[in-house]
């Protein structure tokens, strides 16, 4: 039988470009961040020996600026979860039901500054597109966002775009 | 405790194009993909389920997670960069899946560098590897101290 390419796209999903999708505060804690730090095994003074981080000019130990993302996540109530146990409490709720193996696709983050323990931190994101390609192994949705974090003096400590495919 | 990063600072002066990174070599194991994903609030069944990933998703194996591998190839750059460096942009595509007990190498080429409004900037071509595979391609971005303050006499790039 001939494949016809399937439209992967609900309408209500397309429908969502351009929104805001998705805002959220959170603490940066330093032992969320020390935590994070360890199951990827990186022990760079910076983010634990206080000493080593005020020689360096900092007032404080300062978090691993890849943990940025993480400091905003909210709690989900476990019977909200996907099938596959995955959250949409930061992707907008996006739903591909013709596409539901998702797998982060990429990431592009500037750092204005680090961000220490106490610091609070706004995210809001954005859905910049929703575009269906054709792969290798057949077709995919490729989803891209646009998000700022701003501290809470409202300076932007970075921006980021990132993007998540799904696979029928 | 001695890690690599309480070593002598690096400075811009040290580093040209076409240097290469230190290799950051690691086989994540179950257990690292299991705080990972508590550190990281991240219920995805694929990174736990071993039926989940092989009879719904089709996969040998459960997966690595794409943002733990991002971790690992920002570490490698940090590790580089010393206490006085910092990372100012980070990009990572994930272009193939990883599973646990697999030998992984994390490192970069620095591609430029420069001086910019007083800062020293160098930019750098990352990935991570399996054996020969590109898993996750991505550059960076650091800025380092200079040795010589700004405005000093000669470019120091």
């Amino acid at each position: 039988m001939t494949q016809q390419t399937q439209d992967l796209v609900p309408e209500a999903a397309a429908a969502q470009v351009g929104a805001l999708v998705a805002t959220a505060t959170g603490d940066v804690l330093r032992r969320e961040w020390q935590r994070w730090a360890v199951a990827v095994g990186d022990r760079n003074p910076l983010w634990f020996d206080v000493e080593h981080a005020r020689a360096q000019g900092y007032d404080d130990v300062v978090a691993p600026p890849l943990y940025l993302q993480y400091a905003v996540l909210g709690v989900t109530p476990l019977d909200t979860l996907r099938a596959d146990g995955s959250s949409g409490a930061v992707s907008g709720d996006l739903a591909f039901p013709d596409a539901p193996r998702r797998m982060a696709g990429g990431e592009s983050t500037t750092f204005h500054r680090y961000c220490g323990h106490g610091d609070v931190v706004t995210m809001e994101r954005r859905v910049e597109s929703i575009v269906q390609k054709q792969g290798r192994s057949g077709p995919f949705v490729l989803v891209t966002w646009r998000t700022t974090y701003t501290d809470q003096r409202d300076e932007l400590v970075a921006e980021a775009t990132t993007s998540m495919i799904a696979r029928p | 405790m001695s890690t690599a990063v309480e070593t002598e600072q690096l400075h811009l002066e040290d580093v040209a194009v076409g240097d290469e990174l230190p290799d950051l070599e690691v086989v994540v194991d179950e257990t690292q993909m299991f705080f990972f994903s508590a550190a990281t609030y991240n219920g995805h069944r694929i990174h736990y389920d071993k039926e989940w990933a092989r009879d719904r998703e089709g996969y040998d194996d459960v997966l690595v997670q794409g943002p733990l591998q991002s971790a690992l190839l920002a570490r490698a750059v940090t590790d580089w960069i010393g206490g006085a460096g910092r990372l100012v942009s980070f990009s990572a595509q994930n272009r193939a899946v990883a599973f646990p007990g697999q030998p992984l190498t994390f490192g970069g080429r620095v591609t430029a560098v420069r001086v910019e409004d007083g800062r020293g900037l160098v930019d750098l071509e990352i990935a991570g590897r399996r054996g020969d595979d590109v898993l996750m391609p991505g550059s960076a971005t650091v800025s380092l101290p200079l040795r010589r303050p700004a405005g000093g006499a000669g470019g120091a790039a």
